[in-house]
């Protein structure tokens, strides 16, 4: 059974999704109640979490959630605002395609001819998508919306001290959309405490979110039949178990850990131990009995308060741990190990062969460790003293049920993740970066008499196929804007579209690079250096046909520039002698800085709109008007859904018109929402819809296999005879 | 092997409240734990019809772990009010009717939820401020000079449980006891930080409830063939013990991951032995006169011991273990040589006894912190009643001496609260409303929800048709016999209020709780000596009280929030 992949279809399995989506969506959003096949309850407002919970049969939506999981397993966000985007664009597409072509009405008349033909043109929207994201999307991001961006830096020096409360903005938005409304504000307010006690320094929070994204599990207690609000931040760390033996101690307390049992066993692994007379057992017995005590009695007297074990140690390890005054703790798991050992750089205790007077060198020192009563259960408390930048703190989520709890706890992870993604630096595809395997096709972007020509350099791998050159003569006026612009004016090669071009190219890949911030610039330095190896023979076979490239620049920071051109001028002395009409080379390298912010309740949306509809009425080529339309018509989607339950002024009409005539007069927009949400996440989650919606308008059949899903099994396996 | 196989799709409602299938088990539910609230609630028999015991009930713990509930929005429910209970042992019904309640009324509103919630989480924090504050009306600070309150604490919670099958004289024999029984677990020398020792609760069915008693120290049941063995006790005035967590029935334990391969004529059943015999050497020449186990003694080890005038019980099972170390001051002994002495440890006394048909070795300890509470009842369900309402009251002892005030119990505290929410949504609305963005209408109709909701649980106490009326002054819950005649002199058929504060012979102003009244200030910080004066009282744990408003608003609230059920089907 095969079925014609078509919009309509997908149209409408995203409106089915939207509706579901859409109840959970901004702050006015509700819950929604999963239940597990072994019959938990979870509730939820986690988009991906729901989608996944639906078991979708229908293909597309399979593909479709397949897109939201891998976005948010870069992002840990929008799930929610993907499907409602996908949807809209979606709906677009059809009412488009309907008004272009009478035949679309026909659709299940249709030849098969026809239903082909549509694929292609599918397929050239497809292209065309791709060519939006590629450079438009980019374009309009650093040239126009930019000067939007707010940061969550409280000044932009190298060490960038975090500003308090916009990271409570900034939480307390993420979290109105992922948990119930009557505790959003407690639960951001806990994180935030939580973020800035488990900082010790100003700097060193990156580390910090890599370390609580990595062991969030660890590093949380759930507590049900307690209120939410009895919820709480605890100094060190909790183990949920209790202590095989504990004995008080004070001061400072040196811990080991070890990872086998400490009474030597009568025969390891792969051995025989042959008993030959009853005395020999009973010396075997006493001298097992005595190594184990001469072990204890050597932790105890370089002084080892605590002793934590992964797995169970014998009862005789336990009672000599308990008559040295060493407290133990047993079973720990590998997850708890790491964590322990991350945060104190601590190697387990290797049990030494000789009773030695050597010291003991793989000790770390706890403030305290203590047992913790939570709900009658019994913890271990641990006073873990860091050596790294992150001071360990555990947060004891309460709740009524479990389900309210797990969902705080999933809030608070992707909200961990969402923060390191924060402070990473995204960068936007000006640059040409060729990697090893795969051929990269990234055009740079002239704006020249509203046309846009490209410079597409595919190099792949050994065979170099140095494509046209579009070289033009640049008049450009973008002056506004603080890049630096050049006009070159070079042999002209024949030009070529753009979309023939990728048509030609195999496969393209789209890499979207994370740079680190113009201030690491430099250490991409052997990288640049690669590239620039890599076109050295382009460029040669280029001068044999008299070709120049001409590559340009925008450098916003015009200290890297001179930095860079000094660098470059070592490198390629050739290229400079060929381009010597080029008084400077440049290469675009914009990026939305880490920490970039907007304000909630779809400013970006209308932002992006705003300026893609003002590029839209200035292109000239018709496919690009038309799909940055689309894409801009789509993009209101998400704040008409914010605003739905508004009236008066607040209602969507209203702060469109607003926003839209503070966009024309230049004025600052105004915006009644307090929270702040992350610019690089919305542009992902931008750039991850067209993926989907592309992978979506490529496919032109469905078929469907009735076969269970099989192991392959070699063929010719001589049972068969 | 495993078997891949394509998942079903999961069935997916909208608006789950709105149906009439879910109104119509929630209000089967609110039934269920309404008759059961109280004094007089009735009882529910829970039996499974393959066979098992029958178990008659009237408490939430027991009640709602066996009901099948399926329906996912009563999953959330019942389970957040056992969560709740295995918090805080009281309080299930109170907070499940509650929910209930509060659910119902405001469906009956039609209000959008995101207002819903955000006034009755103001209404809470309303609530939970004013039970805290100094001013509060129905919170008795506990006076720990006198028994009096705790004593009416542990008897309101032992007559509100009706299955537990007590007289009036039985419930005074065991809140004694329960009450005499938690003061032995407080250390005598407490400095700043009271560490609780243990009551160990031992059942002793079929016997009357009358014969129950409380001992200091530990009892361990041993059979009539082991009591024969023992040898009199010889006087003394001290015991000198020691605890093993190690088996010691001769065992190898643990060989390791390879092979072990014993030759031929080798027994290391006699090398066990030998090794085994020399501890019960050892335990002889250290003069220990009580030997306990965990787990198995071998039988020559034990006769070893008896010949050399030792007492040696063993199997007292893992539960014990940490009460007997901290009795006797003992460290689990976990090796078969070579025993450290200062891991021994002593008793004052030993005994035998006999309770009922059962044995028992009592140990008696130098100093008391852990107790045993020998519980009697006529039979198995009411005894398995009778042990949860003992394990919940002495857990509200517990959270007592934490938070030391109660709450009036008998409905005054539900009524005067509610009466007192009024007063305050309409005295000063700004103050509770403040920049939400929620006009007073809306305000007012939450409001008349949420203590409608709270005086409908105050009317759940009344099972037989009894007339509920509040009066005007106190905000108190006072409930008159269902055929009093209609034209009625108030003070002469009304006693005491619920919880037997005030009697009627005051002037109040009655009025019916059901009838529209105008609200009023209700008196707020209670006089000491009415306190004081007032001699058998219905009172609640603060704390467990507490939680379970807070736990049955916030559950009120999910379920109120809920705009989709996934159900996964596989």
């Amino acid at each position: 059974m095969a079925a014609a992949g078509s919009v309509r279809a997908a149209l409408q399995v995203a409106e089915v999704l939207e509706t579901v989506v859409s109840c959970c969506l901004g702050p006015e959003g509700r819950q929604v109640l999963c239940t597990k096949p072994t019959g938990e309850v979870l509730l939820s407002r986690d988009g991906g979490r729901l989608l996944k919970a639906l078991h979708l049969e229908h293909p597309i939506a399979r593909m479709m959630v397949a897109c939201v999981s891998s976005h948010l397993r870069k992002t840990g966000d929008g799930a929610k605002t993907f499907i409602i985007f996908l949807c809209h664009l979606l709906r677009e597409l059809h009412a488009i395609t309907d008004k272009e072509k009478d035949s679309f009405f026909s659709e299940n008349i249709q030849t098969h001819g026809r239903h082909w033909k549509k694929c292609c043109q599918w397929k050239f929207i497809s292209q065309a998508l791709l060519t939006f994201q590629t450079q438009i999307l980019d374009y309009v991001m650093d040239h126009y919306l930019s000067r939007h961006f707010l940061s969550i830096f409280s000044s932009s020096t190298k060490e960038r001290p975090l500003c308090r409360s916009s990271l409570e903005m900034l939480l307390g938005a993420y979290f109105c959309g992922r948990v119930g409304r009557n505790n959003h504000n407690f639960v951001s307010q806990l994180m935030c405490d939580y973020f800035f006690k488990c900082t010790a320094c100003e700097s060193g929070f990156e580390e910090v979110l890599e370390l609580v994204d990595d062991c969030f599990v660890e590093l949380k207690v759930g507590v049900t039949g307690l209120p939410v609000s009895d919820s709480r931040i605890i100094a060190g760390l909790v183990l949920p178990r209790d202590f095989s033996v504990y004995c008080p101690a004070d001061g400072d307390i040196r811990i080991v850990i070890v990872i086998e049992t400490i009474q030597p066993l009568f025969s390891t692994f792969g051995s025989e131990f042959i008993l030959n007379s009853e005395a020999q057992f009973q010396t075997s017995q006493f001298w097992i009995t005595e190594r184990t005590k001469a072990i204890m009695k050597y932790l105890q007297k370089q002084n080892v308060k605590l002793l934590l074990s992964t797995v169970k140690q014998p009862d005789l390890v336990i009672y000599c741990a308990g008559l040295n005054g060493i407290s133990v703790v047993e079973c720990l798991s590998s997850e708890e190990l790491s964590l322990i050992q991350r945060v104190t750089g601590l190697a387990p205790f290797v049990v030494p062969q000789a009773a030695s007077q050597y010291e003991l060198s793989n000790t770390a020192m706890v403030k305290f460790c203590k047992p913790f009563i939570l709900r009658s259960k019994r913890y271990v408390h641990l006073g873990l003293i860091s050596t790294c930048s992150f001071t360990p703190h555990c947060i004891v989520l309460c709740g009524p049920v479990q389900g309210l709890v797990e969902q705080h706890e999933v809030a608070l992870h992707g909200a961990f993740k969402m923060l390191r993604q924060l402070f990473k630096d995204l960068d936007l595809n000006y640059v040409t970066q060729a990697s090893d395997q795969n051929c990269t096709s990234s055009p740079l972007i002239y704006k020249n008499s509203r046309e846009i020509n490209d410079l597409p350099e595919i190099v792949n791998g050994s065979i170099q196929r140095p494509y046209q050159d579009t070289v033009v003569k640049n008049k450009d006026e973008l002056a506004k804007t603080q890049t630096y612009l050049k006009a070159y004016s070079n042999l002209v090669v024949p030009s070529v579209e753009l979309e023939t071009n990728i048509l030609c190219s195999t496969p393209t890949v789209t890499l979207t690079d994370t740079y680190q911030t113009d201030a690491t610039l430099r250490c991409f330095s052997p990288d640049k250096a690669r590239i620039m190896d890599d076109h050295e023979p382009f460029i040669e076979s280029n001068s044999a046909n008299s070709a120049t490239e001409n590559t340009r620049r925008e450098i916003s920071y015009e200290n890297l520039q001179v930095t860079k051109n000094a660098r470059k001028g070592s490198i390629l002395p050739v290229r400079y002698k060929s381009l010597e009409m080029c008084t400077s080379q440049s290469y675009c390298f914009s990026s939305v800085p880490a920490g970039c912010v907007l304000p909630v309740g779809g400013n970006f949306e209308i932002l992006l709109h705003y300026y893609l509809l003002s590029y839209a009425k200035k292109c000239q080529q018709s496919e690009e008007t038309m799909v940055s339309m689309i894409i801009a018509n789509a993009l209101l989607g998400v704040p008409k859904i914010l605003y739905k339950s508004k009236k008066g002024n607040y209602s969507f009409p209203q702060i469109y018109i607003r926003a839209l005539h503070a966009l024309q007069t230049n004025q600052p927009m105004i915006s009644n929402q307090t929270g702040l949400e992350s610019v690089a996440g919305k542009y992902q989650l931008l750039t991850s819809v067209l993926q989907c919606l592309r992978n979506i308008l490529t496919i032109d059949l469905v078929i469907n296999i009735k076969r269970q899903p099989q192991e392959i099994y070699d063929q010719d396996s001589e049972e068969e005879l | 092997m495993t078997r891949l196989e394509a998942k079903k799709p999961s069935f997916c409602r909208s608006e789950p409240l709105t149906s009439e299938r879910v109104k119509a088990t929630l209000s089967v539910l609110k039934g269920i734990v309404t008759s059961c609230y109280g004094p007089a609630g009735r009882l529910k028999q829970l039996h499974n019809g393959l066979g098992g015991s029958v178990r008659t009930t009237s408490q939430s713990a027991a009640l709602l772990a066996n009901l099948p509930v399926t329906h996912p929005i009563l999953k959330i429910l019942t389970t957040s009010v056992q969560n709740h209970v295995s918090c805080f042992s009281d309080g299930g019904l109170f907070t499940a009717i509650l929910c209930c309640n509060l659910v119902e009324n405001v469906q009956r509103i039609g209000l959008t939820p995101t207002t819903v919630i955000k006034l009755n989480k103001q209404l809470l924090s309303l609530c939970i401020s004013y039970l805290k504050s100094e001013a509060c009306g129905c919170r008795i600070p506990v006076n720990f000079s006198s028994t009096q309150i705790l004593l009416c604490l542990v008897r309101s919670i032992l007559t509100s449980k009706p299955a537990c099958m007590l007289t009036t004289k039985e419930v005074d024999h065991i809140s004694t006891l329960i009450l005499r029984a938690f003061l032995l677990i407080i250390p005598e020398n407490a400095q700043d930080h009271i560490i609780l020792g243990k009551s160990i609760i031992v059942p002793l069915k079929h016997q009357r409830v009358i014969d129950s008693t409380v001992l200091p120290g530990i009892l361990i049941e041993i059979s009539e063939v082991q009591l024969m063995k023992i040898l009199p006790i010889k006087k003394s005035d001290s015991f000198k013990v020691a605890l093993f967590c190690v088996s010691l029935s001769g065992d190898l334990s643990d060989t390791g991951e390879g092979n072990v391969v014993v030759s031929y004529g080798v027994s290391l059943e006699n090398a066990v032995l030998d090794q085994l015999l020399n501890l019960g050497r050892q335990l002889v020449s250290d003069h220990v006169d009580l030997v306990l186990c965990q787990k198995v003694i071998h039988p020559s080890l034990k006769q070893f011991l008896r010949t050399h005038h030792v007492i040696a019980v063993d199997r007292v099972g893992v539960a014990v273990m940490e009460p007997l170390s901290k009795v006797t001051g003992t460290r689990p002994i976990g090796s078969l040589d070579s025993i450290s002495p200062s891991s021994y440890g002593s008793v004052k006394d030993l005994c035998t006894a006999k309770f009922g048909f059962k044995h028992f070795f009592h140990l008696i300890p130098n100093e008391v912190t852990v107790c045993s509470l020998l519980l009697c009842n006529r039979n198995d369900t009411a005894w398995d009643e009778l042990k949860l309402t003992c394990q919940t009251a002495l857990h509200a002892l517990q959270l007592t001496i934490k938070e030391p005030c109660v709450l009036l119990g008998g409905g005054c505290t539900e009524t005067h609260l509610a009466a007192y929410i009024r007063h305050k949504t309409r005295s000063e609305p700004e103050g509770i409303l403040r920049d939400d963005g929620c006009t007073q209408t809306e305000l007012q109709l939450i409001a008349e929800a949420f203590c409608s909701a709270l005086e409908s649980l105050a009317g759940s106490l009344e099972h037989d048709g009894g007339e509920i009326l509040t009066d005007g002054k106190y905000g108190h819950f006072w409930s008159v016999q269902a055929d009093s005649p209609s034209v009625v002199n108030w003070p002469d058929l009304l006693s005491r209020c619920g919880c037997g504060l005030y009697s009627s012979q005051e002037e109040l102003s009655w009025s019916f709780l059901r009838s529209a009244r105008l609200p009023f200030v209700p008196q707020t910080c209670l006089p000491c000596e009415a306190t004081d004066s007032a001699g058998n009282l219905t009172l609640d744990c603060f704390t467990a009280k507490l939680s379970g408003l807070q736990v049955a608003v916030e559950t009120a609230n999910l379920i109120l929030d809920l705009s989709y059920v996934i159900e996964d089907k596989n």
